[in-house]
């Protein structure tokens, strides 16, 4: 396979949207990330989140498998420690191998409406 | 200079005014004279495991890491005799090694078997009590120094008292086993919407031998995990249906192998708990109101699981499982995250449907609040004075528990 991406992505623009309304998990409000890694090894992804107001918390482990993608919602990572909802953040991310970083937002916090905001990562 | 001591969750630090570890019941037995003889205190502490301040001292804190190991075995009987230092992964192994096996076991297993059972640490399953009922005996040295035994045969006024302690009759040198010959378990684990696991969950209590479940605050979704004995599983296969990815995708499903290495997990990632015992009836009302308080106060900080387990009654005194069919909820917390405000609200959910915490995590109860939930709180308070009339186990937190001058 060929080796498609970057080793390092970053999101500076992260913050989890807060309340959600709607059937769970389907209109849970979520920010999360989309990797792909098209390499025949697996990606052992590293992320940093950044805060304004505190110390970087890392590095979330996040092992992606060769030719596989991986969807994870920022909301579900505790390890080493949950992202506060509504709290801005950004994320460094850094991989051993080549992968590609989408960043995909679900937004519910106004009843009855859903807000689907995506963008790549910014590959440094 | 004594150095500080911290639990294994990080928010009990204290220094006390040394450690001791005896290698031999003559040694504790002259450590609890000395301490008598000084008017200082002793505290034996197990793994370190538990975050109330059972063990906060200023005195000596005594470890049994020395006096650990099986002792010796009667699988006729269906007992063995253990060191009370013995490391609850060490023990099952060893157990194991002579064909038997506890026959229920908690989370985790850091703990030492006189820690675990001193605090009712307990695992789930509707057919099960606390390990606290596991146990058939003990031996301890007693605030006056006295070696004792303590069963349903010996000292027996004393065994109701004895089989949960919280360290404050004396120091449990001993204990002897209720065990069983060795099994495999197959457990199984998956993910399914709170909605799901709430209808179906009298139906998995009841066809599992052990069952319990997460709820996950950030997507309303759980994960439920059963074990069965390999050679009696249930026809009924509930986790056909129901199931779908949970927040960190499908979790392991199916695993093999002897009780002590199927029903412990190994968790590194250090956190805060608080935990209830309710009465079972009250259960459905009061996760409701917990599930919906989280939702609304508590989302933006609360990420991590809520446990839920259940634990057949028992008649041990301070047992939180004394008299009543319990269903347990259990809210945890980053050790890196404030977690008080949180914890205090549920703690005042949980006493409205007439929780007990569990002795060894976070609470915030006294004795007065304590004693009304105990039906035989004083029959404790008449085995403390007995066994340690002097207050050699006896810290100004046990005085504030148990309502001790």
């Amino acid at each position: 396979m060929p080796d498609i991406g970057r080793r390092v992505w970053v999101i500076p623009g992260g913050r989890i949207p807060f309340p959600a309304h709607g059937a769970e998990p389907e209109f849970t409000g979520f920010d999360q990330l989309c990797v792909l890694n098209a390499t025949d090894e697996t990606a052992e992804v590293r992320v940093d989140v950044y805060y304004e107001d505190a110390e970087p918390v890392g590095p979330y482990l996040i092992p992606v498998g060769a030719r596989r993608i991986r969807h994870v919602r920022l909301n579900d990572l505790i390890d080493p420690e949950a992202i506060r909802l509504d709290r801005p953040y950004g994320c460094l991310m850094r991989s051993p191998v080549p992968v590609v970083v989408q960043f995909l937002r679900q937004d519910t916090r106004l009843p009855g409406a859903l807000g689907l905001a995506t963008t790549l990562a910014y590959p440094a | 200079m004594a150095r500080q001591f911290v639990n294994w969750s990080g928010s009990l630090a204290f220094t006390p005014g040394g450690y001791a570890e005896p290698a031999d019941e003559e040694a504790v037995r002259d450590l609890v004279r000395r301490a008598r003889e000084d008017r200082t205190k002793i505290r034996p502490i197990g793994s370190g495991h538990s975050s109330s301040p059972l063990v906060r001292t200023d005195g000596t804190l005594l470890s049994l890491d020395r006096m650990a190991g099986v002792i010796g075995n009667d699988p006729a009987a269906g007992r063995a005799t253990v060191w009370a230092g013995t490391k609850l992964k060490a023990l099952g192994e060893g157990l194991y090694d002579a064909g038997l096996a506890m026959d229920n076991l908690g989370d985790v297993d850091y703990q030492s078997i006189a820690g675990a059972t001193a605090t009712g640490t307990h695992g789930t399953g509707l057919g099960f009590g606390n390990l606290s009922t596991q146990v058939a005996g003990v031996r301890l040295v007693s605030g006056g120094g006295e070696i004792l035994d303590i069963s349903a045969r010996d000292n027996p006024e004393l065994f109701a008292a004895a089989r949960l302690s919280l360290g404050a009759l004396g120091v449990v040198t001993r204990i002897t086993l209720h065990v069983q010959p060795r099994y495999e378990l197959r457990r199984r684990a998956w993910c399914a919407h709170v909605d799901w696991t709430l209808d179906h969950l009298a139906e998995l209590q009841h066809t599992n031998r052990n069952m319990d479940f997460y709820w996950y605050p950030r997507s309303d979704q759980t994960q439920i995990r059963t074990m069965n004995r390999r050679d009696r599983e249930p026809d009924i296969q509930p986790w056909a249906a129901g199931r779908e990815p949970g927040p960190g995708g499908q979790p392991a499903e199916v695993e093999v192998g002897p009780t002590h290495r199927t029903i412990p997990r190994h968790r590194e990632l250090r956190f805060e708990e608080i935990e209830y015992m309710l009465p079972s009836e009250a259960f459905p009302a009061c996760f409701g109101e917990v599930r919906r308080r989280i939702r609304e106060r508590h989302r933006r900080v609360a990420a991590w699981r809520v446990l839920v387990r259940t634990i057949a009654a028992d008649d041990i005194a301070l047992s939180n499982a004394h008299g009543r069919a319990t269903t347990t909820i259990a809210c945890l917390q980053n050790s890196s995250l404030p977690y008080e405000e949180y914890f205090r609200d549920m703690e005042a959910v949980f006493r409205q449907y007439g929780g007990r915490p569990h002795w060894g995590k976070k609470h915030w109860l006294a004795a007065g609040e304590l004693r009304p939930l105990y039906p035989r709180w004083d029959d404790f308070q008449a085995a403390r004075r007995r066994l340690d009339p002097d207050g050699v186990f006896l810290t100004p937190d046990l005085a504030r528990l148990l309502g001790e001058a």
